[in-house]
């Protein structure tokens, strides 16, 4: 599942409908996930160390603060587009004001 | 040009704008006005175009504060004076801005709200009673002044207040509470109060009705909270 995750992720940054900088994060994912299917070695006696009896329980856990930090980091891009979004739309109303104003002096100063 | 810009922030309100408009250019002759249509999907624009008066067209609808903010970025634009703001709905009766504009030359405060609590009264559901009356103590701890209505959109700004509050993130998208009275105090700005007349929605189609007002509290909560977190620049 990982590695399906890794590749779909590569081909959709090659067809360039994801962004680079925002696929990082669930590449990191998909390698986690792939990477965690090998490391029983290391979850198992770290699991156990930590007093969890059940070691995939671990891997739940890891896989759930990487999706919470993901989620974070997405409402913070969503946050800072709405703002550029505002920004945006508010100048380009003041913009459209003076076009049309602009305009409207053009086309009178030819009809004189 | 004159020295006062009626600024009315508008979504959807071809029924009420005409009405708005004359009795804005009927009580307050001295002032140019501009509709700030936010996005609307009927004929605001086109009525407000009709009158002869300023109108901006935001392309899709970004929320009361974010069409506010757009006005005041005009106003500093075009250098005036004063901005007056009145809703597009015909809930604030323009015959009491000049209560406003006197109360502003009397007390030489930079920001005037009003406040339909000052005289008179005004029915209204008991949970937003006690939201209004939540907010207004919490300004008035931090402030000091009392405010009876601080949700009101009913205010006159001086320029040194709008050119501020144009500034990209110094006014939020949705509704201003205590939260920009508070933080108006914050950058030392004089607020007050001036009693005004406001008459009741027939639909009852309240600004805060959309929202839920649970989160709406919280949200406020928040605001305030970092108003009082973040460090004066």
């Amino acid at each position: 599942m990982g590695i399906f995750l890794f590749i779909v992720i590569l081909e959709l940054v090659r067809r360039k409908k994801f962004r680079e900088e925002l696929s990082i994060i669930w590449l990191v994912i998909g390698i986690c996930l792939i990477l965690s299917s090998f490391a029983d070695r290391v979850i198992d006696p770290l699991a156990l160390r930590l007093g969890i009896s059940y070691p995939p329980a671990l891997v739940f856990i890891l896989i759930f603060f990487l999706l919470v930090f993901a989620m974070l980091y997405f409402s913070l891009v969503v946050s800072d587009l709405k703002s550029k979004n505002k920004e945006l739309s508010q100048k380009m109303a003041l913009l459209e004001y003076r076009v049309s104003k602009i305009t409207q002096e053009e086309t009178s100063a030819i009809k004189d | 040009m004159n020295t006062y810009l009626v600024l009315i922030p508008a979504f959807n309100e071809s029924a009420d704008l005409k009405k708005v408009l004359n009795d804005v250019r009927g009580n307050i002759p001295q002032a140019d006005i501009l509709v700030v249509n936010d996005g609307s999907t009927d004929h605001t624009s086109e009525i407000a175009r009709n009158a002869g008066v300023m109108v901006l067209d935001i392309p899709y609808n970004i929320g009361y504060g974010g069409a506010v903010q757009t006005g005041f970025r005009f106003a500093t634009e075009f250098v005036y004076d004063y901005v007056i703001t009145i809703d597009g709905d015909a809930q604030h009766d323009p015959v009491s801005a000049k209560n406003l504009i006197k109360a502003m030359e009397e007390t030489g405060a930079d920001v005037v709200i009003g406040s339909r609590f000052l005289h008179g009264d005004y029915r209204m559901g008991v949970a937003r009673k006690a939201g209004v009356l939540l907010f207004s103590k919490i300004a008035q701890w931090y402030t000091g002044v009392q405010f009876t209505d601080p949700t009101s959109g009913f205010q006159i700004l001086n320029r040194k207040v709008f050119s501020y509050l144009a500034e990209e993130n110094n006014y939020p998208l949705d509704y201003p509470d205590a939260n920009i009275i508070m933080a108006m105090h914050k950058m030392k700005f004089t607020v007050t109060e001036a009693p005004v007349t406001m008459r009741e929605k027939p639909g009852g189609k309240s600004m805060h009705s959309g929202y839920r007002p649970f989160i709406y509290v919280m949200r406020m909560f928040l605001s305030i909270l970092m108003v009082l977190l973040r460090k004066e620049e």
